[in-house]
């Protein structure tokens, strides 16, 4: 019985919740102050903080250059010249020292994927990959990407089922896409 | 006459030999984490100006020399150091910071160059790495690149004649014999600049006359085979200026740093005249400890410059009226760091024989963060003795260690081995292995949240009293805190919150003691616990540095990055050697460490470490966890903000009890040394898979009036798909018997369905 009456209750209690917002949640909002005013600014990590999944609003998903600081995209972008001239090793500290910069920011964990899969670890890639979709937020362009890049690892790992289950993924956010 | 040819011979080789092998044995130098500036940074003014003042910088109206700047109100200039980095060159250059809102809002070019996106400044010099015991140190210099007052002073000063004599000055020993003879006894040395540079090279320190002899005669072979430059150059690097515990100071490459902070090619006037003055007795002219002594020989050097033409009277004068400038002893270096040093030798060792380490003047950069270091240092040696007193032990048997990690990227940013500052001593937080105590129990209730289908935050968890008949026979009854039972019912998160034994002890055994092992293995415990029940409340012993390793990987969202001292290693000439590039695990699902976090995240807020937020701000996001042992053995708190993770130890070397719970000591430690190293919040990513439902959660002490509407509800996130039955939004969902509702507050909108 009371199996059965669980989703009627829960969506009822939304319903019922739409009148009544909760005023105290927890944890509390931070006061606003001058301190967090500033951390707005271009490089903070907050920036790069994703809204929650479950905003459906449909904003186009942001941009490498929208949620960084302008040491961050030159960085990657120093980072790509060098992975191109064939020094992957200082590519690769390029994007560490971006993620100095700002350790949250989804594409220098994405960078750092792809650097890896390029030099022959696949685990590493796949590490990363995931790691920068955990910091995505709602980005279904930078998960799809991400996704795709985790199925390249899985397959240079022989598991093609998991590099299918992969694709799929990506398939999913690359339709979420605008 | 054969025999004293062939000895000449003999003493020809062995001069030669010295002189054209290698030279010196070079101990790596550590560098401490460049300050990098960028436009978003975090900064004002006054914080770049004390960075740059701790690395020596001068101010100066026109920039022009590198190591120089000048501040406005909310602009600094300033004239970088080139420097070779392990990812290459960084040149010298000229910039405009312009600041505004608290940060860095340009970086302009006032060179030739663009303007950069960012730029390093060059790494503090934290320490070398030179054999244990006794070891010289020192930074080589070239003749062409120090200041040429430095030369020609020391010259004026030693020996007047360097570049006239053969390598003895007769009139010099002339001189010095008349004056012996006169006081009766050695007040007066007739060594030129190449004795100097033999005694110290080739000889021992007796003062016999056969010594004497043989240094006359290696002085005037040496003179016969150099040029008098090559001579000089040896001679700068060679002289002795200085001590710091086993480690001797050579040469004035080193000593500039030593004493100055900076490098010999920016030393102004009366600090090369101090060094020249510090050659004639480095410990007896001491600048930190005889600085009147020091002074009044200085300005007798400057005296010298002066007459010498070097300086005019106006200079001579102004520097005169200088003061010595020397860094204080707590901003030199070496002695600040050695339990951080100690750690760079250990990552070290197995990869570099010990002979590259302490002779081939590698350069080691590090990722230590001065002003975290310094917080932390602080802490366990002034805020132990404030808890101290606050408890009225006796000073001094009470011992702590330290270490604070970046979260992402798992960099050790400082590490702090006990309350005695000087010397290695021992290393509490690599070595101290302590029980962990109610530290582990994250990792029964990450094991736990792993199982979503069995249970989730509200799960009811049975706090009644427990006996577990172990495999040895022995019955184990854990007991609480308290030694109160909380129930048949608290709900999960309530139980870690309150750090309740029974309740943890009962749910490990649930679980299986080998599914916890193997969670604090993937979190990055390396050892191998037995799994037994009393596990589950600390019963394994680690470090302060294990902790840290442990939680940084919670901090990071369930992804293990094994944490690092050291960022890359370069030969002397900056080729890079070794680079320890980032690596990730990802050790859970983000899930299950979210919901862990969002528990964690409630200890300072209402569970066992509530102090903290009498001292930090309370729009500061933390989680932590406190850990008490026996007899109150051990006080642990280990908790992170945003982009800091802090692990404090207190406890005493000779194992008895303290007076101190987690609480009342570690965590006290913990919540200042956050508060000067000013983390960001703890805002972890919802991850995909994540729902969360307004709930109202009443803890058990908590007897507030509860209204009907949703007030008091928090949001509680659940795994989708798993959220449990029966949960009603704004209700109290679990433990009904522990909670005396009236009518008023009863469950009216589940009884719409009864």
């Amino acid at each position: 019985m009371r199996r059965l009456l669980l989703p009627l209750a829960v969506s009822m209690g939304m319903l019922w919740l739409a009148g009544c917002a909760p005023r105290a949640a927890y944890p509390p909002p931070p006061p606003p102050d001058s301190q967090d005013a500033a951390e707005s600014g271009p490089s903070d990590d907050q920036s790069a903080e994703p809204s929650p999944t479950s905003d459906a609003s449909a904003e186009p998903a942001p941009t490498l250059t929208e949620v960084s600081g302008p040491a961050v995209v030159a960085l990657l972008d120093s980072s790509e010249q060098l992975a191109r001239a064939g020094n992957p090793d200082r590519a690769a500290a390029a994007a560490e020292r971006a993620l100095d910069v700002e350790p949250r920011n989804p594409f220098v964990y994405q960078r750092l994927a792809a650097l890896y899969l390029d030099q022959g670890q696949p685990e590493q890639a796949e590490a990363f990959a995931r790691k920068s979709n955990s910091l995505a937020g709602r980005n279904p362009p930078l998960r799809a990407a991400n996704w795709r890049l985790i199925a390249e690892a899985r397959r240079a790992l022989g598991d093609t089922v998991g590099a299918d289950a992969a694709l799929s993924r990506a398939d999913y956010f690359a339709g979420q896409s605008l | 006459m054969a025999v004293a040819a062939l000895y000449t011979v003999y003493l020809d080789v062995q001069v030669r030999g010295r002189f054209e092998g290698a030279r010196w044995t070079l101990p790596a130098k550590v560098y401490a984490d460049p300050v990098e500036l960028y436009i978003g940074q975090e900064a004002t003014p006054a914080s770049v100006v004390s960075d740059l003042a701790r690395q020596g910088y001068r101010r100066d109206q026109d920039i022009d020399a590198a190591g120089t700047f000048r501040a406005g109100g909310s602009s600094v200039d300033l004239h970088t150091r080139a420097f070779d980095f392990w990812d290459g060159h960084q040149p010298d250059r000229r910039l405009r910071l312009a600041f505004g809102g608290g940060r860095i809002q340009s970086l302009t070019a006032l060179d030739d160059g663009d303007d950069p996106a960012l730029m390093r400044l060059d790494p503090m010099l934290i320490g070398s790495i030179y054999p244990s015991g006794k070891g010289e140190d020192r930074i080589l210099v070239k003749l062409g690149e120090v200041p040429p007052m430095l030369p020609a002073g020391l010259i004026m000063v030693e020996d007047r004649n360097f570049m006239d004599h053969f390598g003895v000055s007769p009139k010099a020993i002339l001189r010095a014999a008349v004056a012996n003879l006169r006081a009766g006894g050695v007040v007066q040395g007739g060594s030129t600049i190449t004795q100097q540079l033999v005694k110290n090279f080739y000889l021992t320190n007796q003062q016999t006359l056969v010594r004497k002899a043989k240094e006359a005669m290696m002085a005037i072979l040496l003179d016969a085979h150099y040029d008098k430059e090559a001579i000089l150059e040896a001679y700068l690097n060679e002289v002795y200026l200085g001590q710091e515990g086993g480690r001797a100071i050579h040469g004035f490459g080193l000593a500039s740093y030593f004493y100055f902070a900076k490098p010999v090619e920016e030393l102004q006037a009366h600090e090369i005249a101090l060094l020249v003055a510090m050659v004639k007795g480095p410990s007896y002219y001491d600048p930190r400890r005889h600085p009147d002594r020091a002074e009044s020989r200085r300005n007798l050097v400057l005296d010298i410059f002066e007459e010498s033409g070097f300086l005019d009277s106006e200079a001579a004068v102004a520097a005169r009226g200088r003061p010595l400038g020397v860094t204080d002893a707590g901003n030199r270096g070496t002695s600040q760091y050695p339990a951080f040093i100690d750690l760079v030798r250990r990552q070290l060792k197995g990869q570099y024989k010990d002979e590259d380490l302490t002779e081939e003047g590698l350069r080691i950069f590090t990722t230590l963060d001065p002003d975290v270091q310094s917080a932390a240092h602080e802490q366990v040696a002034n805020g132990l003795e404030a808890l101290e007193r606050s408890q009225g032990v006796d000073g001094g048997e009470l011992q702590a260690a330290a270490v604070v990690t970046s979260v992402e990227g798992g960099r050790i940013l400082a590490l702090v081995g006990g309350r005695q500052s000087r010397g290695a001593g021992f290393n509490r937080a690599l070595d101290a292995q302590r029980p962990i105590g109610s530290l582990a129990k994250p990792a029964v209730y990450l094991t736990a949240l792993d199982r979503p289908r069995q249970y989730h935050l509200l799960t009811p968890l049975d706090d009644r009293p427990l006996r577990v008949e172990l495999a040895n026979g022995d019955i184990w009854e854990p007991a609480n805190y308290d030694n109160q039972s909380h129930g048949a019912a608290v709900p999960l998160y309530e139980a870690l919150t309150k750090s309740y034994n029974v309740a943890t002890a009962r749910l490990a055994v649930d679980l299986g003691l080998p599914s916890v092992v193997d969670t604090l293995k993937a979190l990055g415990y390396p050892g191998d616990p037995i799994p037994v029940p009393a596990l589950a409340l600390g019963a394994v012993e680690m470090s302060p540095m294990e902790v840290a390793q442990i939680y940084n990987t919670l901090a990071a969202g369930g992804y293990y990055t094994p944490l690092l001292a050291i960022r890359a290693v370069t030969t002397r000439q900056g080729e890079p050697l070794n680079r320890y590039p980032l690596q990730l695990r990802r050790a859970f699902d983000e899930q299950s460490v979210y919901l862990l976090n969002w528990i964690l995240q409630r200890v300072p807020r209402e569970g066992t470490a509530r102090s903290a937020y009498l001292t930090l701000p309370d729009r500061l996001q933390v989680a932590g966890k406190t850990g008490t042992t026996n007899e109150l053995r051990d006080s642990w708190f280990a908790g992170y903000g945003g982009d800091r993770v802090g692990v404090v130890w207190v406890g005493r070397d000779d194992n008895q009890p303290t007076r101190f719970s987690g609480a009342t000591g570690a965590l006290q430690l913990w919540s200042r040394m956050m508060r000067d190293i000013e983390p960001t919040s703890f805002k972890p990513a919802r991850p995909e898979g994540i729902q969360t439902l307004p709930v109202r959660l009443s803890a058990s002490d908590d007897r507030r009036p509860v209204g009907r509407d949703c007030d008091q509800a928090v949001q509680v996130p659940f795994m989708a798909g798993f959220v449990p039955e029966g949960l009603v939004p704004c209700d109290a969902p679990v433990a009904p018997d522990a909670e005396p509702a009236d009518d008023r507050d009863s469950n009216w909108f589940l009884d719409l369905f009864r």
